[in-house]
C-alpha cells in the first residue's frame, strides 16, 4: 500500500454511440476508505463500475478514455476475470450464489483448496480431490469477520435474505490479496437491523485495509458509514466531498439539482385541476416483481396531469400497472366516484382507463404486426369498433376504415414510417412509443396513465411526447397520470408529484418545490420532519 | 461496396458463360435437321451396322474354320478329347484373325452401303408408324369391348409410402393383352418393302464382308433392323443408339457432334445458371424477402427441374405431380397456420386431428356412403370428433404454456400408438375395412373411385394439357380453405388470437382472454387435419392406419416452415409456397435420384433429411427472436 490511493479512475468518458453516459468523470479511493457513490438512476455509476470490472458491454461498444490506476500503476482491465485477479471484488445486488451448494462450498467455489489423488497424478489436477477440511476452516475464517455464526456447512437454499448477502462479502472478503470491493446497493434488500450490521461489518472490513465503494441511495446510510463522498449527475461528477463535513440536505440537493432548462413547459392555469376526484387509491399493494408496491394512497384530481417519481425499483411502476390488472394487486381503488375492479384488465379498459405501458416491446406492441393493426387494436377488441360485417356473429376488420384512422394518427403524432403497414418493430422507440399512444388514444379515455413515456427515446421525440401529453390535458381535459424516473420531465408538466420509496408514498410534492425536498424524498425521507426516514 | 461489385462481376461472368452455352446449344439443335447432323447419323448408323454385321462375319468364318478343324481330326482318326482341342484352338485363332483383319473400317468404301441403308431406314419408318397406329387402334378397340376389371390389390404387404408410390404409377398404365394382336395387311406390305429394302443392303455388305453368306444376313436380319430403326426415334434417340452400338468411332469430329447432341441440355443448363447468376446478383435482397432456406431450397428446385430435363424426364408429368401433391397436402399443412397464430407453435399433435378425420372416413365406407355426399360426411364428422378432442388438447396445452414443442410431440406420438390399439377392436364390420381373417382394421384401405370417394375432388374438373394434368377440384378446394382461414383469421377473435400468438402478455393487457384463444387455435388446427387427412387420402385413394400418421406432423411442420413461417408468425401464403416448394422437391427428387444412382433409396433418404433437418433449423430460430 504504498501509493495513497489504492484506485484511481481519471477523466473517464464513455459514449454509447451518440450518447454520453460518462463525462469527465474521476474517482479516487484511498486504502482502507468507505467511499460512497452517489446518484439518481442513469446518473452513470452502473457504467462506471462496469469500466473498472472490464465488462465486455464496454469493450463491445467501443471502450472509453481515461485511466485507471491501481496502487499508483496504471493498468487495463480486461475481464472481470482479470479485475479479480487484481484485487477487486463485488457483492452484487442480486445474489450469484449456488442455492444447492453449501456456504463453504459457496465461498470457495472455482477457488477450491485440492490435494492430490492417484487419479489426479495420472490425469492431472482437475482431479484432484476437494479438501474440506481446509476450506471449512477459510470459510469459518471469513464468517466470522463479517460477524456470521452460523455454520459454514449449511446449505445456502433457504438461508434468510440477509445471511445471502453476508455469505457473499464473506466470499469476497476470502479472496487472498482483495484490494477493493465494490457494494453494489447492499441495503436494499436488508432489513434496518441487518443493514446495521452490514455497515458495521463494512467498517470492519475498512479497518483491515481494504477499501470499499459503497453504492446507494440512501442518504442517511452514507453519512452513517461512508468517509467520503462522490455524487454523480446525468453522467457528470458533481462534487467530492468529505462525509463528516456534509449532511443529507446537501447531499439531496446535489444529487438532484436542476439539471439546466426543461424542454416542454405546461402554460399555467388559474386552476390547477377540476374539485372532482378522478382516481383515489386507498392502501394499494401490487405484487409485481421488481416493482412491488406495499402501501400506496393517492388521490388524484380531474384535469390535473399527476406524477409519480421515485428511484428504480421502488414501485412506481407498479401502481399503473396494478390499477390496469396486469399484476395481482390488493386495496381500494375508486375511478370518477365509482368502485374499480382490481386485475381485470378488460373491465379497466371498459372503464375508460387506458396505459401506456413502459415495457413497449413486451407489453406495449405486437412487434411482428403493422402500425395500424397496433393502433386499432384495443379499440377493436373493447369497444368492437373498426369492425364490418354482422356483430359478433361474423364480424370482419373493416381495413378502410383502420388505414384511414391509422394515417390519420400517423399524422397527428408525426409517427415515422415508411407506410402503416410497417411493422411496429422495425420502428425506433420514439415512434414506437407514439403508437402506444395512438393506440390509448383511440380509446378515448377519461383517465390516462403513461408510464415511463420516455424511456430510451432519443431527446427530439421525448419533447414530442411530453408536448403531446400536455395537449391532450389542456385542450381535451384529459387526467393524465405520468410515471417516470426523470424528476425533471415531472417537474416540467406535472401540477403535483408523489415520490414513492420503498412501495409507499413518501409525500405528494408540488412541481416547485426545492431540490433538497424532491432529493429527501427519492431516498425515503419525508422532507418535513427532516432527519428521520418514513419507513425507518 | 467492394462485394456488391464482385457480386456484380460473378453474376457477369456467370452469364457470359451461359449465353456460350445456350448460344452452342441452339446453334447445335438447329443443325440437327441440316445436313451436317443428317451427315453424322448416317456415319454413325452405317459404322455401327458394320460393327453389327461384322461380328455376324466373324462367327460364320469361326464355324467355318471349326467345321475344317473337326473335319481335319476326324480324318486324322484323333479321340474325342483331342478333336475338342483342336477345334477350340482353330476357333481362336480364326477369331483372332479375322476381327484384327476382317476390314478396315476408316479406309472401307461406304457410299453404297449409306444409300441402302438410307431407303431401308425410310421404309422401316413407314412400317413402324402403321404398327403404331395399328397397336393403338387395337388396344382401343380391346378397351372399349371388354370393361376394366377391378384388379385386387394385396395391401398387406404394402408399408412404405415408396411401396404404394410404386403401385400407382403401374396402375395408371392400363395393361391390354397384346396377344391377340395381328400385322394388318398395310403393315405386312411395309415390311415386304422394307425386306426388299433389305436385300439391297445385303448386296453392299456382302461386297464388304467375303466371308459373309445369305444365311447370315438372314439371322442378323432383325438386329440390323432395330439398329437402323425404331419407333418415337428422334436425333438423340438415333445418336444414343448408334453410340451404344459403337458408332462413335465414326465420327471426324466428335465434338461437334457431341455438342449436336447435346444441345439441348447445354440450353437447359444455360438458362439454369442464368438463374444462377440472378440470384448472385440480387443476393442480398433475394436473401432478406425470402430468407436462408428458402432460396436454398427454391435454388434446390430449380436444380431438379434441370437435371430432370438433362435426363429427358418428363417434366410436365412431374410438375402435374406436384400441383396433385400440393393439393393433397396443402391443407394438413394450412392446419399448422392456426396453431402457429395462436402461440402454441407448430402443432406436432397434428395426429390428432388427423385420428378424427380417419374415424370419420371409416365411418362413410362402413356405411357406404359414397361420392361427395359421403365425402362431405366424412369431413363433417372427422371435424365433429377433432372439435372435441382438440379442445381437450387445448386445454392440456394451457396448463403447460412454454413446453409446447415437446408437449405437442409426444400426444402426436401418443395418439397415434393408442389409435393401433384402437384401429384393432374397433367395430368395423365392412370387409373393405377388415381383415378377411381375424379382426382389426386394414393397415392401408382402399379407397375407390366408384363405390367410395377416391379422388373425387382429384377428379372434378380436372383436365389436361400436353401431359399436364390439372386437379381443378383439389385446387379449388386447397383455396376455398386458405379463404376461409384467411378470412377468420380477419375476424374479431382471429385479430385477438394473432396477438396471443404475437405477444401473450400485450394480449393479457388488453383483457384478451388467452386460454380461450389459444383453446380455438388449437381446434381450428386440429379440425383442419380432419379434413386435411380426408382430402390427402381421397387423392392418395388409399387410407392408411396405424402408425401412418405419426411423421405427418413433422412433414406439415417442415411444409410451412420452408414456406416462411416462423414459430410465432405465418402467413396462408407461407403454407402455399412451402407446400409447393417442399412436395415439389420430393416429387421431383424421387426420380431424379432414381436416374442419378438407380435402384437405391436415396430419395426417401432425402425426403427425411430435408424435413427433420428444415425442422432443427427452424427450432434454432425460434428462440432468437428479439430483433435489435
Amino acid at each position: 500500500m504504498s501509493a495513497e490511493y489504492v484506485l484511481q479512475m481519471k477523466d473517464i468518458t464513455k459514449r454509447y454511440g451518440e450518447n454520453t453516459v460518462l463525462e469527465d468523470v474521476s474517482l479516487s479511493v484511498r486504502p482502507g476508505e468507505i467511499h460512497a457513490l452517489l446518484g439518481e438512476n442513469g446518473a452513470g455509476k452502473s457504467t462506471l463500475m462496469n469500466i473498472l470490472f472490464g465488462m465486455p458491454v464496454i469493450h463491445a461498444t467501443g471502450g472509453f478514455s481515461g485511466t485507471v490506476s491501481l496502487d499508483g500503476a496504471e493498468t487495463h482491465i480486461q475481464s472481470p476475470h482479470d479485475a479479480m485477479e487484481k484485487g477487486i471484488g463485488m457483492v452484487h445486488q442480486e445474489f450469484m450464489l449456488l442455492p444447492g451448494f453449501t456456504i463453504t462450498e459457496n465461498i470457495k467455489l472455482n477457488r477450491e483448496i485440492t490435494k492430490p489423488n492417484l487419479v489426479s497424478r495420472v490425469f492431472g489436477k482437475n482431479l484432484e480431490t476437494l479438501n474440506m477440511k481446509a476450506m471449512a476452516k477459510d470459510a469459518r475464517t471469513a464468517l466470522d469477520s463479517v460477524g456470521m455464526s452460523i455454520d459454514e456447512y449449511t446449505l445456502v437454499q433457504g438461508l434468510p435474505v440477509g445471511y445471502m448477502q453476508f455469505v457473499e462479502i464473506a466470499r469476497e472478503i476470502d479472496k487472498k490479496g482483495i484490494k477493493l470491493l465494490v457494494f453494489d446497493e447492499p441495503t436494499a434488500v436488508l432489513t434496518e437491523s441487518e443493514a446495521e450490521q452490514l455497515i458495521r461489518v463494512m467498517k470492519q472490513i475498512a479497518a483491515t485495509g481494504i477499501a470499499i465503494i459503497f453504492i446507494t441511495h440512501r442518504l442517511d446510510e452514507v453519512i452513517a458509514a461512508a468517509d467520503s463522498v462522490t455524487i454523480l449527475r446525468d453522467g457528470k461528477l458533481v462534487a467530492t466531498r468529505d462525509a463528516k463535513k456534509t449532511n443529507t440536505l446537501e447531499l439531496a440537493e446535489l444529487m438532484i439539482g436542476r439539471k439546466g432548462e426543461s424542454m416542454v413547459t405546461a402554460p399555467d392555469r388559474d386552476k390547477p385541476h377540476g374539485d372532482k376526484v378522478a382516481l383515489e387509491i386507498n392502501h394499494l399493494c401490487v405484487d409485481m416483481p421488481g416493482e412491488e408496491v406495499r402501501d400506496v394512497s393517492l388521490k388524484v384530481y380531474e384535469g390535473e396531469i399527476f406524477g409519480i417519481g421515485g428511484l428504480a425499483g421502488q414501485g412506481k411502476i407498479g401502481i399503473p400497472s396494478g390499477i390496469m390488472g396486469l399484476y395481482p394487486a390488493a386495496g381500494e381503488v375508486n375511478v370518477f366516484g365509482a368502485a374499480h375492479e382490481l386485475g381485470n384488465p378488460r373491465k379497466s379498459l371498459e372503464n375508460g382507463l387506458a396505459m401506456v405501458s413502459e415495457d413497449r416491446r413486451g407489453v406495449g406492441l405486437l412487434l411482428e404486426q403493422s402500425i395500424e393493426d397496433n393502433i386499432v387494436f384495443n379499440a377493436m377488441q373493447i369497444k368492437g369498433e373498426y369492425l364490418m360485417g354482422i356483430r359478433l356473429l361474423f364480424s370482419l376488420r373493416d381495413s378502410r376504415k383502420i388505414r384511414k384512422v391509422a394515417n390519420q394518427m400517423i399524422k397527428d403524432l408525426d409517427i415515422r414510417c415508411t407506410s402503416a403497414l410497417q411493422h411496429a418493430g422495425t420502428l425506433s422507440g420514439g415512434n414506437q412509443q407514439k403508437v402506444c399512444i395512438a393506440r390509448a388514444l383511440l380509446m378515448r379515455p377519461k383517465l390516462l396513465f403513461v408510464s415511463e413515456p420516455t424511456r430510451g427515446i432519443d431527446i427530439g421525440a421525448k419533447k414530442l411526447v411530453l408536448e403531446t401529453l400536455v395537449r391532450l390535458n389542456r385542450e381535451q381535459g384529459m387526467t393524465i397520470v405520468m410515471v417516470s424516473s426523470e424528476l425533471m420531465e415531472l417537474r416540467s408538466i406535472c401540477g403535483r408529484i408523489a415520490i414513492v420509496s420503498e412501495g409507499r408514498t413518501v409525500d405528494v410534492l408540488k412541481a416547485t418545490d426545492t431540490d433538497v425536498n424532491f432529493g429527501l424524498a427519492m431516498s425515503g425521507i419525508r422532507p418535513n420532519q427532516e432527519g428521520g426516514s418514513v419507513n425507518g | 461496396m467492394g462485394n456488391q461489385k464482385a457480386r456484380a462481376i460473378a453474376s457477369v461472368l456467370i452469364v457470359v458463360l451461359a449465353l456460350v452455352l445456350i448460344v452452342t446449344g441452339v446453334v447445335g439443335m438447329s443443325r440437327r435437321a441440316t445436313a451436317t447432323g443428317e451427315e453424322i447419323l448416317t456415319n454413325m448408323r452405317t459404322r455401327a451396322v458394320l460393327i453389327a454385321t461384322g461380328e455376324g462375319a466373324v462367327e460364320s468364318y469361326v464355324a467355318i474354320a471349326a467345321d475344317q478343324a473337326r473335319e481335319a481330326a476326324q480324318a486324322a482318326g484323333a479321340s474325342m478329347s483331342e478333336i475338342r482341342e483342336a477345334v477350340a484352338a482353330a476357333e481362336e485363332e480364326a477369331r483372332n484373325n479375322s476381327s484384327a483383319n476382317l476390314l478396315d473400317y476408316a479406309t472401307a468404301d461406304t457410299t453404297g452401303l449409306d444409300a441402302a441403308l438410307s431407303t431401308l431406314r425410310a421404309a422401316l419408318m413407314d412400317y413402324r408408324a402403321e404398327e403404331a397406329a395399328a397397336e393403338a387402334a387395337y388396344v382401343e378397340q380391346m378397351q372399349a369391348t371388354a370393361a376394366p376389371e377391378e384388379t385386387e390389390v394385396d395391401t398387406s404387404q404394402l408399408t412404405s409410402e415408396a411401396d404404394l408410390e410404386a403401385m400407382l404409377a403401374e396402375e395408371e398404365e392400363v395393361e391390354v393383352d397384346m396377344s391377340g394382336f395381328v400385322a394388318t395387311e398395310r403393315m405386312n406390305e411395309l415390311r415386304a418393302i422394307a425386306d426388299e429394302k433389305y436385300a439391297g443392303v445385303c448386296t453392299e455388305l456382302m461386297a464388304l464382308y467375303d466371308t459373309l453368306d445369305q444365311a447370315a444376313l438372314d439371322t442378323l436380319e432383325g438386329t440390323i433392323f432395330d439398329i437402323v430403326s425404331q419407333s418415337g426415334d428422334d436425333f438423340a434417340r438415333e445418336y444414343d443408339r448408334y453410340n451404344a452400338a459403337g458408332g462413335a468411332a465414326a465420327l471426324s469430329n466428335r465434338f461437334g457432334a457431341w455438342v449436336i447432341r447435346y444441345g439441348d441440355d447445354l440450353v437447359y443448363v444455360g438458362v439454369g445458371l442464368i438463374l444462377a447468376a440472378l440470384v448472385v446478383f440480387f443476393y442480398p435482397t433475394l436473401v432478406k424477402k425470402l430468407g436462408v432456406p428458402r432460396m436454398i431450397i427454391g435454388l434446390f428446385f430449380v436444380l431438379l427441374c434441370v437435371v430432370a430435363l438433362i435426363y429427358d424426364l418428363s417434366l410436365s408429368g412431374l410438375m402435374s405431380n406436384t400441383l396433385v401433391r400440393m393439393g393433397m397436402n396443402s391443407i394438413l399443412v394450412l392446419a399448422m397456420a392456426p396453431g402457429i397464430q395462436c402461440g402454441i407453435g407448430l402443432n406436432l399433435g397434428l395426429p390428432i386431428g388427423i385420428v378424427g378425420g380417419l374415424i370419420g372416413g371409416l365411418l362413410a365406407i362402413e356405411w357406404q356412403i359414397g361420392g361427395w355426399l359421403g365425402f362431405v360426411f366424412a369431413c363433417l364428422v372427422g371435424m365433429a370428433i377433432s372439435a372435441v378432442s382438440g379442445a381437450l388438447y387445448g386445454m392440456l396445452l394451457n396448463r403447460l404454456k412454454g413446453s409446447e414443442m415437446s408437449v405437442t410431440t409426444y400426444v402426436g406420438f401418443s395418439i397415434v400408438s393408442l389409435m393401433c390399439i384402437a384401429w384393432l377392436v374397433l367395430p368395423f364390420n365392412s370387409l373393405e375395412l377388415r381383415w378377411p381373417l381375424g379382426t382389426g382394421l386394414r393397415n392401408t384401405i382402399v379407397m375407390s373411385d366408384a363405390t367410395s370417394f377416391g379422388h373425387i375432388l382429384d377428379n372434378f374438373l380436372s383436365f389436361s394439357i400436353g401431359g399436364f394434368t390439372v386437379p381443378t377440384g383439389l385446387l379449388l378446394f386447397m383455396a376455398l380453405c386458405c379463404y376461409l382461414v384467411w378470412l377468420f383469421m380477419r375476424s374479431r377473435t382471429g385479430v385477438a388470437m394473432m396477438a396471443v400468438g404475437n405477444n401473450r402478455r400485450f394480449a393479457e393487457a388488453t383483457g384478451v382472454n388467452v386460454d380461450r384463444m389459444r383453446i380455438i387455435g388449437t381446434m381450428i388446427s386440429t379440425m383442419l387435419g380432419a379434413v386435411g387427412i380426408l382430402v390427402y387420402s381421397q387423392s392418395y385413394g388409399f387410407m392408411q392406419l396405424y402408425t401412418a400418421p405419426r411423421q405427418m406432423g413433422f412433414v406439415a411442420a417442415s411444409a410451412i416452415l420452408i414456406g416462411g413461417a416462423t414459430t410465432s408468425r405465418c402467413k396462408i401464403s407461407h403454407v402455399l409456397i412451402g407446400t409447393f416448394l417442399f412436395q415439389g422437391v420430393l416429387t421431383l427428387g424421387m426420380p431424379v435420384a432414381n436416374a442419378l444412382v438407380p435402384q437405391s433409396t436415396i430419395s426417401e433418404t432425402m425426403r427425411i433429411l430435408i424435413s427433420n433437418g428444415i425442422i432443427l433449423y427452424a427450432l434454432t430460430k425460434s428462440g432468437g427472436e428479439q430483433r435489435a
